[in-house]
C-alpha cells in the first residue's frame, strides 16, 4: 500500500477502544468516535448503533476543516476544540495528533467541564499511540492480498449494471 | 489515502467528482444513489443551498462487501463548482484517493471546464498532489443535449493527458455507472502497487445515443501541436466561449481561426506538467489549459508571448468581410493577451454577488486578502475654473 495510507492494526485498536472506553466513564457521555481528517472513522466507543457513524464521520471531519480554513483567515492555523450545543445532545470534537479528530456526543447528564477535561486527557494518550504507530515498523506485517484489487473489479461489474 | 483498518477489516477510500459549476456532479451521485442495490448504498447527503447548489459537499458511502476477508468501502464527495466556493472545493479534496473530472460538453461551458481544470491542479498542489499521480478519470456530461461537443472535439483540449473518458449523460444515466466503475478500479490498483499510476488505457465511450464502446490502445499523452497536426481542427463555433452575437460572427471568420490549447511558454513551463512517466516516449512538454487563438499553427515558444493576431484573408471574402473582421480585432487581441490567474482573483460581476451580501461583494483572494470590487464610477476630469473667478474667489 502507499506510503500515506492509514493501516491501523488490531491491537492498536484495542487500546484506542479502552482508551475511549475509559473516557466514556469518566465523562459519563454518550458515546465516542475517533475520525481520520479525511472523513474516515477510525474506530467508536459507547451507544452508536442509531447512529449512521460512516456519514457522522464526513461530516465532522468537514466540520473541522471548514473551522480550520476559518481560523486561518483570523491569523490561527487550526482551532484545536470545536463544541456544538444542541438542546439536549452535544457535540464536543478536540484535535488528536496531526490527522485525526475526537468526538464525544453527551447530553445534561454531564457537564462541559468534564468531558473537556477527560477528552483533553485522552487526546494526549491517543497522541502518544498515534505517534508510536506512526515510528513502529510495518514491514513485515500481511498486507491486503495482492488479487484484492482484480477480485473487487469483478465484483464492481456486477453492482454496477444500468 | 487509502484506509485500512485491520480490526474492522476495512479498505477505504475516499473518490470526488470535480467540475465547473452545474456539470452535473450531484446528478452523478444522484444517479449511483438511485440505481445500487439498498445493501450496497449508504444515504445521500448532500449539503446544498436552498437553490439545490452544492454548499459544501455531496456524501454517498458505498461498501461493496467483503472481498478476500475485507470490506471495501468507497465515499463519494462532489464539490462546490462556483466560482466563489474555492475555499469548501479545497478541503473536500483533503486525502483524495481518486477523481472523476465532470465536464460540460456544451460549447458555452469550454472556458468554465478549462478553469477548473487549472484550478484542480492549483487546489491538489496545495495538498502536495501531482495530477500525473492521481487516478483520475474525464467525463464529458450532458451527451443526450443538441449541439454539444463530441468527445473527440473536447479531447485535445482537456484530456492531453489521455486518462480515461467517457461520453456520459447523467440525467439518463449514461456513461456513469461506466466512469465510476473505472475510478474505482484505477484507485483499488493505485493502492496495491503505491506507486503513481501507469498511463490507463485510454477508454473512450461515444455520446449515449449509440451505445457503441470504442477502446483505443494505450498511447502516451503526447503535446497538443501534434495532436492538432494529427486530428480534425474543431470548427470555430463550437468552441466559442461567448454565447451570442459572437457565434454569429464566428461563422465568418476564416477556418484556420481556431483555439486550441497553448505549449507552456518556457518561463511557465514547471515539473507539474510532465507527462506520465511509462509514456514510453521522451518527456515533453505539457499543455497548460489556456484557451488561445492564433492563425499560425502553435509551436514551442512562439504561443502565449503577447504576439499579435494575424489574419490571413481567406479567398472569396469580400472587402466587407475583411473589414468585419477587423472590427473583431480588439476583442481577439484581448483574448490573446488573457494569461491563467489564479483562481480565487477572478472578478466575479455583482450580478452574481451571493444573496444576503447586499451587493457589498468582497471576494477572497487566493493569498487570503479580501479585495472590494472595483468601483465603477469613472474619473471624471474637473472642470478648471475660469481666471476671474479664481481671482474673485466665485464658484
Amino acid at each position: 500500500m502507499s506510503d500515506d495510507s492509514l493501516i491501523i492494526y488490531e491491537e492498536e485498536i484495542e487500546r484506542i477502544d479502552s482508551l475511549l472506553t475509559k473516557l466514556l466513564k469518566g465523562a459519563e457521555a454518550k458515546c465516542a468516535l475517533l475520525v481520520d481528517k479525511d472523513g474516515h472513522l477510525i474506530t467508536r466507543q459507547g451507544f452508536t448503533h442509531s447512529l449512521d457513524t460512516t456519514a457522522l464521520a464526513a461530516l465532522l471531519a468537514g466540520s473541522f476543516a471548514s473551522t480550520k480554513e476559518i481560523a486561518r483567515l483570523v491569523g490561527e492555523t487550526e482551532f484545536s476544540v470545536l463544541f456544538h450545543q444542541g438542546k439536549k445532545d452535544h457535540i464536543h470534537m478536540s484535535l488528536v495528533g496531526e490527522r485525526s479528530i475526537l468526538a464525544v456526543i453527551f447530553d445534561d447528564r454531564t457537564t462541559i467541564g468534564m468531558v473537556r477535561l477527560y477528552a483533553k486527557e485522552s487526546s494526549d494518550e491517543l497522541g502518544k499511540i498515534f505517534s508510536c504507530m506512526r515510528d513502529h515498523d510495518r514491514h513485515g506485517r500481511p498486507e491486503v492480498s495482492a488479487d484484492f484489487a482484480a477480485t473487487a473489479g469483478d465484483k464492481l461489474d456486477d453492482i454496477f449494471k444500468d | 489515502m487509502v484506509s485500512i483498518n485491520y480490526a474492522t477489516r476495512e479498505v477505504s477510500c475516499k473518490v470526488v467528482y470535480y467540475g465547473p459549476g452545474l456539470s452535473g456532479k450531484t446528478t452523478n451521485l444522484q444517479y449511483v444513489h438511485q440505481k445500487v442495490p439498498p445493501s450496497t448504498k449508504g444515504k445521500l447527503i448532500s449539503l446544498a443551498t436552498d437553490a439545490d447548489r452544492t454548499l459544501y459537499f455531496d456524501f454517498l458511502p458505498i461498501n461493496i462487501g467483503a472481498i478476500n476477508g475485507f470490506a471495501a468501502k468507497f465515499q463519494l464527495y462532489t464539490v462546490p463548482g462556483q466560482v466563489y466556493y474555492n475555499a469548501t472545493r479545497k478541503l473536500v479534496l483533503r486525502g483524495v484517493d481518486g477523481l472523476v473530472f465532470v465536464a460540460d460538453s456544451q460549447p458555452d461551458k469550454m472556458d468554465e471546464n478549462i478553469e477548473s481544470l487549472n484550478n484542480l491542479k492549483e487546489n491538489l498542489a496545495e495538498y502536495g498532489y501531482k495530477l500525473d499521480e492521481l487516478p483520475i478519470v474525464i467525463q464529458y456530461n450532458k451527451q443526450d443535449l443538441p449541439n454539444v461537443l463530441r468527445p473527440d472535439q473536447l479531447r485535445p483540449v482537456l484530456n492531453p493527458r489521455g486518462w480515461p473518458e467517457f461520453g456520459a449523460s447523467a440525467t439518463l444515466g449514461t456513461g456513469v455507472f461506466d466512469t465510476l466503475k473505472c475510478i474505482l478500479k484505477l484507485v483499488l490498483d493505485k493502492s496495491k502497487t503505491g506507486g503513481t499510476t501507469t498511463s490507463p488505457q485510454r477508454q473512450t465511450v461515444s455520446a449515449p445515443q449509440s451505445a457503441m464502446v470504442e477502446h483505443e490502445t494505450a498511447r502516451p499523452a503526447e503535446p497538443v501541436h501534434t495532436e492538432i497536426g494529427r486530428s480534425q481542427p474543431v470548427s470555430e463555433p463550437a468552441l466559442e466561449p461567448e454565447v451570442t452575437p459572437a457565434a454569429a460572427m464566428a461563422s465568418e471568420q476564416p477556418p484556420d481561426l481556431v483555439r486550441e490549447p497553448c505549449l507552456p511558454t518556457a518561463d511557465s513551463t514547471d515539473d507539474d506538467l510532465s507527462g506520465p512517466e511509462d509514456a514510453g516516449a521522451p518527456m515533453k512538454p505539457q499543455p497548460e489549459y489556456v484557451c488561445q487563438r492564433d492563425s499560425v499553427p502553435p509551436t514551442a515558444g512562439s504561443v502565449g508571448q503577447g504576439q499579435p493576431v494575424k489574419y490571413r484573408p481567406f479567398p472569396g471574402n469580400t472587402r466587407d468581410d475583411e473589414e468585419q473582421m477587423r472590427r473583431q480585432r480588439p476583442r481577439d487581441d484581448i483574448w490573446q493577451s488573457r494569461t491563467p490567474r489564479p483562481f480565487g482573483e477572478r472578478s466575479v460581476p455583482t450580478s452574481t454577488t451571493p444573496a444576503g451580501a447586499g451587493g457589498d461583494y468582497r471576494e477572497i483572494t487566493s493569498t487570503g486578502q479580501p479585495r472590494m470590487a472595483p468601483s465603477l464610477r469613472a474619473d471624471k476630469p474637473r472642470k478648471k475654473r475660469s481666471f476671474f473667478k479664481r481671482l474673485f474667489g466665485l464658484k
